[in-house]
């Protein structure tokens, strides 16, 4: 696991240069995340034992290694290579998760690597300074200063000159160095020979170059304690403003928010199987039940005439802190949407390079965050979304051009949090667009709308690829990407198209999907589902089994069972449910009702498994004692029932 | 002005629901029953992935049960946020139906519809009767 990590960050690093080369910056800061990937990855394989991974990822690290001290700028050809053996070993780590043997390093790739010039087509755009210092400062030491700078820390350049006055002090070279490297990080020190007639009594003098955060008078007082040293801090210029390409404050806004948010070092995080917040959501739920025992207990105190306000006190406390903790945990499986759609940039780069369409990835994820299931269930949809505009709605760069478009296409996937705890995803292409005549031929029926398109594409099967080049180019996997959306997740997903202009799907998902595991039953001829967590035991009814009661039209009546020394009342939930079809009733689902165990009767249980619980929202539907429903693959509703909260409606109803 | 109603037959009588508040068609086999529903919801089905609480216009009509047909249909509609079906004997023709020819309903089928047809309308010497498709799927539930 922490080496998939590790390719995703060795992999963002490399898309960062690579933008890098598009706005024109250097990104030295990724070079040094994408060494220290490797290096850790190299190092874990090692103690695995896996050596193709060993042996790429040090073919890489070498060559990183040279570009970083030839100044940190890694060239065109080196990240192509680089991007090559990342995915190769992104494969291994894949078989080995999977206990697979990863096959071994690819010699051509191996070739491929050690042949790179590192630095072939770089970007000279290493800081420069107006100071004489900056001809002196070798490639990494510029290096080191941009990088400073680009994580906008200020640098500074100063003059010391050593005297015999503050020598008498104490305040030699090496005394400033050693305060000096207290404040900050040094880049350089250089003597040079200054003119006698000054007033300087040394014919030298040393400049140097400080990365520091301190204040200019803290490092001011370091040097030039004594009046009579001369002292010269100059902050050194932004590089942007050295650049060639012009850059806009936008484009430094852009590159601050992925400097704050676009590297997962820095803040804080502990990777956790998602099994076990489930289980932390499973003990939740058994210490919302033992809190409902405990208000009863109190309530039962309180007929009995005892006080109980303290009680009642910390039992509200307590409820406080219930919702709260569950809130923790709701946020502790939500996961940045930004690191979701990591893996359409790579999608993107190697479907573009085998189509050969130039296509640009705009990700507009704001803060967004997603239930890690809803991600993962998502993805996919995603994937056949973006691999569809690329394939096929993203028109070849001439026709774009002869279209008075850009000739790189753009593909603009943006996401909000909309009302009712939802994602809004929106994944805009400026393709051709989906021309709705086309379609209409191939679906055989006529299609008015966007909506009667989106309706004739997600048709099983429909699909458009012996025309998709020439004219719709959609279709492809479009009732994948709706059952995903609106089956699996209760979702929407909605197209908007102008031939022309391009095609916009929009899909909103729930922030967080209930899953829970499930006996599925029978009763009545009819299949239901309980959740798991809330059944205390199933145990066989005898041959007797229970007779239902008479149905005269009275309140349903509970048989009373012995069940270890203990009565318990047995309901028939046939009868419960008034679709009791006189079946013998073979199971008996015990629950805890208010303590008390209760028993359902249901005709058979047909299995145990996990399902996506949607919640029924329609008033008409929306009863006591059904929690939502549940596909349980044969395309129909399954309810999921909540037989505790069952049992009090039915009999409040007076059935 | 004219505008396209899709219509469809309930007992004897032949119903027009807007076709601009219909979103699909769909032949309808069977609901899950819905426990503590009233009585006039069918139950649930999945339509193309939503689930759809379905209506019985004959239960809510007042009219006896039939066997079931393979005519049978969903006519599922929207309004407003909600989406619902309805279960018709057999829906087949969308006409166009022009306002003017709407007339209010004679007092005796008010009466006798509980309010839940709107207008009358007499095209080609059939009588079309204009559901007031909110008050069925039970308007007052409306969040």
């Amino acid at each position: 696991v922490e080496a998939a990590e590790l390719v995703t960050t060795a992999n963002q690093a490399l898309l960062e240069i690579e933008a890098g080369y598009a706005e024109g910056a250097p990104r030295p800061k990724a070079v040094r995340e994408l060494f220290r990937a490797l290096h850790t990855i190299k190092g874990l394989a090692g103690m695995v034992g896996v050596e193709a991974i060993v042996e790429i990822a040090h073919g890489l690290e070498t060559l990183i290694r040279t570009a970083d001290r030839a100044g940190g700028q890694l060239g065109r050809a080196a990240v192509e290579v680089s991007l090559q053996g990342v995915r190769a070993i992104g494969d291994r780590v894949r078989a080995v998760a999977e206990q697979r043997t990863p096959a071994a390093a690819p010699e051509r790739l191996l070739a491929a690597i050690a042949n790179t010039d590192p630095t072939a087509e770089p970007l000279a755009a290493a800081p420069v300074m107006s100071s004489a210092v900056d001809a002196r400062l070798s490639a990494s030491e510029r290096q080191q200063l941009s990088q400073a700078l680009g994580s906008h820390t200020p640098a500074w350049t100063l003059s010391f000159v050593p005297s015999e006055a503050n020598a008498a002090r104490g305040v030699t070279i090496g005394s400033v160095r050693a305060q000096l490297a207290a404040l900050g990080d040094i880049v350089k020190v250089a003597p040079r020979t200054r003119k006698a007639d000054d007033g300087a009594q040394l014919g030298i003098a040393f400049d140097i170059v400080l990365i520091s955060s301190a204040s200019r008078e803290a490092i001011a007082e370091v040097i030039a304690s004594p009046a009579d040293s001369v002292v010269a801090i100059v902050p050194i210029a932004p590089p942007t403003a050295a650049l060639p390409v012009a850059q806009t404050d936008d484009a430094d806004d852009a590159d601050d928010a992925r400097a704050e948010e676009g590297s997962p070092i820095g803040r804080a995080v502990v990777r956790v199987e998602l099994g076990r917040l489930d289980d932390l959501q499973d003990q939740l739920s058994l210490l919302i039940v033992s809190r409902f025992r405990l208000d009863r207990e109190i309530a039962t105190h309180a007929e009995r005439g005892h006080d109980v306000r303290g009680l009642r006190q910390v039992s509200e406390l307590q409820g406080r802190q219930v919702r709260d903790l569950r809130r923790a945990i709701l946020r502790a499986r939500m996961v940045r949407v930004a690191e979701v759609l990591e893996p359409l940039s790579l999608l993107i780069r190697s479907l573009a390079r085998t189509s050969h369409n130039e296509v640009r990835l705009e990700l507009d994820t704001r803060d967004t965050e997603l239930d890690k299931a809803v991600a993962d269930r998502l993805l996919p949809a995603l994937v056949h979304l973006v691999r569809n505009a690329v394939d096929h709605a993203i028109e070849p760069a001439a026709e774009r051009v002869a279209r008075g478009k850009p000739a790189f296409g753009t593909l603009r996937v943006s996401c909000r949090e909309v009302a009712g705890n939802q994602l809004e995803l929106a994944i805009r292409d400026d393709g051709r667009g989906i021309d709705r005549a086309s379609i209409a031929r191939r679906a055989g029926r006529a299609i008015d709308d966007d909506t009667e398109l989106l309706e004739a594409l997600c048709s099983p099967g429909f699909s458009t690829r012996d025309v998709a080049t020439r004219t719709s180019g959609r279709g492809l996997g479009m009732d994948i990407v709706r059952r995903i959306a609106v089956a699996d997740l209760g979702g929407e997903l909605r197209l908007e198209t102008a031939v022309g202009a391009g095609t916009t799907f929009t899909l909103r998902v729930p922030l967080t999907i209930a899953i829970i595991e499930v006996f599925s039953f029978e009763c009545g001829r009819q299949a239901f589902v309980v959740p798991v967590a809330a059944i205390e035991e199933i145990f066989e009814l005898g041959d007797a089994g229970i007779t239902p009661p008479s149905a005269h039209g009275g309140r349903s009546r509970a048989q009373l069972l012995e069940r270890r020394g203990k009565a318990i009342p047995v309901f028939s939930l046939g009868v419960e449910l008034a679709i009791d079809d006189g079946a013998r009733a073979r199971k008996a689902l015990v629950i805890r009702r208010n303590g008390e165990p209760v028993a359902f009767a249901v005709d058979r249980m047909l299995g145990r498994q996990e399902v996506v619980v949607r919640t029924l929202e329609d008033p008409l539907v929306h009863v006591p004692g059904v929690a939502g429903a549940t596909d349980l693959g044969d395309g129909r509703p399954t309810l999921v029932l909540d037989l505790g909260e069952l049992g009090l409606a039915v009999r409040e109803r007076g059935v | 002005m004219p505008r396209l109603h899709v219509t469809f037959r309930v007992g004897n009588a032949s119903y027009a629901v807007p076709a601009a508040d219909v979103l699909h068609l769909e032949s309808y086999d069977t609901a899950t029953y819905v426990p503590g529903a009233p009585a006039y919801v069918a139950g649930l089905v999945q339509v193309r992935g939503r689930l759809v609480p379905v209506i019985d216009l004959r239960v809510r009509f007042g009219l006896p049960a039939i066997e079931h047909t393979i005519d049978r249909r969903v006519v599922v509609v929207q309004v407003g946020t909600r989406v619902a079906g309805l279960i018709v004997d057999s829906a087949r023709e969308v006409v166009k139906l022009d306002d003017a020819a709407f007339e209010k309903p004679p007092e005796i089928i008010e009466q006798q519809t509980a309010g839940f047809v709107k207008a009358v309308a007499t095209i080609a010497s059939r009588l079309y009767l204009l559901v007031d498709v909110p008050r069925i799927i039970g308007e007052e539930l409306t969040p």
